[in-house]
C-alpha cells in the first residue's frame, strides 16, 4: 500500500455524528440574529471607551451637518459622509471596495472635572474613529487596521488573547485584544488582559 | 457558481469534520465547525468558479474556524485522544497507530499532512488554502513526514 493509501485507510476510521443534522435556514436565521446582537454590542463598546465606562447617553438623530471627511477604513484611505449630531452622536457612510454602502452610528459623552456631561464634540469622535479597528471576517480570519496597516491575526491569539503594536509614524499604540470580546489599547504599554475582561464583563451602574 | 448546502453537505461534510478534528482534537468542537461552515457558505454571497473551488473555500473555513476555537479562551471540555480513538474502529492495528502517531504531531505539520495524503492537494494547492509560500508548505510537508517515518519507521514510506 503506499503512504496515501494507508493515510487513507487509518482516517477512514472517522466520520461525522450521524445526530448532526443540516438545518442551515434555521441556523443562519439564529446567526443573524447573534451577528446584530455583535453590531448593537460593538456600538455600545465605542460608547464606553469614550465616556470612561460610565453611562452612556444615546440620543436619536436630530438631523445634523453631513460633510464629507476622508477617513482610514480597512487600510485605506476612503471618503466617508460623516453626519455629527448635537446629541453627541454621529452617523456615517461609505461605498465599500464591492460598492456596497455601509452605514455606521455611533456616538457617546465626555465628562468634565467638575462631574458634569456634555456631548463628544464633533472633534472627539472623529478622532476616535481614527483609532485601530479589529474585524473578524466571515472566513474565520481576523485583522487590525489602522491607518494604511493591515494586519493578519488570526493565528497570534494565545489563551484567546493577542497584543499587538502599531504606529502611525507618529504614535505607537499597545493594543490587547479579547478574541471576539473587545480591546483596549495604551500609548505606553500592553495592558494586561484579565482588566479587560473584567472592565467588559462588568455591568454599568445606573 | 453555487451548489445547494444539502448537496455540499452530504459531499463533504466528513472531510470537513475530519480536517476539523485534526486541528482542534475535539469531536464536539469539530462537529460545531462544520456547522458553521456550512453556514458561512450559506450566508456568503460569494461565487465559486467551480466544485473545486467551493471546496477548497470550505476546508479553508473550517481550518480558520478550528484554529479560532484553539484560540478561544473557553473551550469545552474535551475527551482524550485516547479516549476518542476507543470510540473508533480502525481496519488494522497499523492503522491506529498511524492515525495517533498524526494526531500527536504539531498541528502546522499535522495540517499539511492530511491536506496533502488525504484531500490529495498539491503543494501548491495547500499552499493557496494555507495562505502560505510553496516552500514554507514543502518544509512542513518534509519535516512532518520525517516524524512519521521516525516513528513509524517501515509501515511508512519514505515518498519524498
Amino acid at each position: 500500500m503506499t503512504n496515501k493509501e494507508k493515510y487513507k485507510q487509518a482516517f477512514s476510521a472517522m466520520h461525522s455524528p450521524c445526530e448532526m443534522t443540516l438545518e442551515v435556514e434555521k441556523m443562519a436565521i439564529l446567526s443573524k440574529k447573534a451577528k446584530i446582537r455583535t453590531t448593537a454590542a460593538a456600538i455600545v463598546t465605542i460608547c464606553l471607551m469614550i465616556t470612561g465606562g460610565s453611562s452612556v447617553v444615546y440620543a436619536a438623530d436630530v438631523g445634523g451637518i453631513q460633510r464629507m471627511v476622508q477617513l482610514w477604513i480597512e487600510g485605506d484611505q476612503t471618503d466617508v459622509s460623516f453626519t455629527y449630531n448635537e446629541s453627541g452622536t454621529y452617523d456615517m457612510s461609505y461605498e465599500t471596495k464591492d460598492g456596497e454602502i455601509e452605514e455606521l452610528h455611533g456616538g457617546g459623552v465626555a465628562f468634565e472635572d467638575d462631574g458634569t456631561e456634555r456631548p463628544l464634540t464633533e472633534e472627539e469622535l472623529l478622532e476616535d474613529l481614527k483609532r485601530p479597528t479589529v474585524r473578524y471576517e466571515e472566513d474565520g480570519t481576523a485583522w487590525v487596521y489602522y491607518y494604511d496597516q493591515k494586519i493578519e491575526i488570526t493565528d497570534r491569539f494565545k489563551d484567546g488573547v493577542c497584543y499587538v503594536k502599531v504606529s502611525n509614524g507618529e504614535e505607537t499604540l499597545y493594543m490587547t485584544i479579547l478574541y471576539q470580546d473587545g480591546w483596549c489599547s495604551s500609548p505606553h504599554k500592553y495592558e494586561p488582559a484579565d482588566s479587560l475582561r473584567v472592565k467588559t464583563s462588568q455591568p454599568d451602574r445606573p | 457558481m453555487r451548489q445547494s448546502v444539502q448537496e455540499l453537505f452530504e459531499k463533504y461534510q466528513d472531510n470537513l469534520y475530519i480536517i476539523a478534528f485534526n486541528v482542534c482534537k475535539s469531536a464536539e468542537d469539530a462537529k460545531d465547525v462544520v456547522q458553521d461552515t456550512f453556514i458561512q457558505y450559506y450566508l456568503a454571497k460569494k461565487e465559486f468558479d467551480d466544485e473545486q473551488h467551493i471546496r477548497a473555500w470550505l476546508i479553508r473555513v473550517a481550518i480558520n474556524k478550528a484554529k479560532n476555537v484553539n484560540n478561544t479562551f473557553w473551550r469545552r471540555n474535551k475527551m482524550s485522544l485516547e479516549d476518542y480513538m476507543e470510540t473508533l474502529e480502525f481496519e488494522t492495528p497499523e492503522s491506529e497507530e498511524l492515525f495517533e502517531t498524526v494526531m500527536r504531531l504539531p498541528e502546522k505539520y499535522r495540517i499539511v499532512i492530511h491536506l496533502f495524503y488525504y484531500e490529495e492537494y498539491t503543494v501548491r494547492e495547500i499552499a493557496g488554502i494555507l495562505k502560505l509560500s510553496e516552500s514554507n508548505v514543502k518544509v512542513r510537508l518534509s519535516r512532518g513526514r520525517s516524524l512519521l517515518k521516525e516513528k513509524l519507521q517501515e509501515e511508512w514510506e519514505n515518498d519524498e
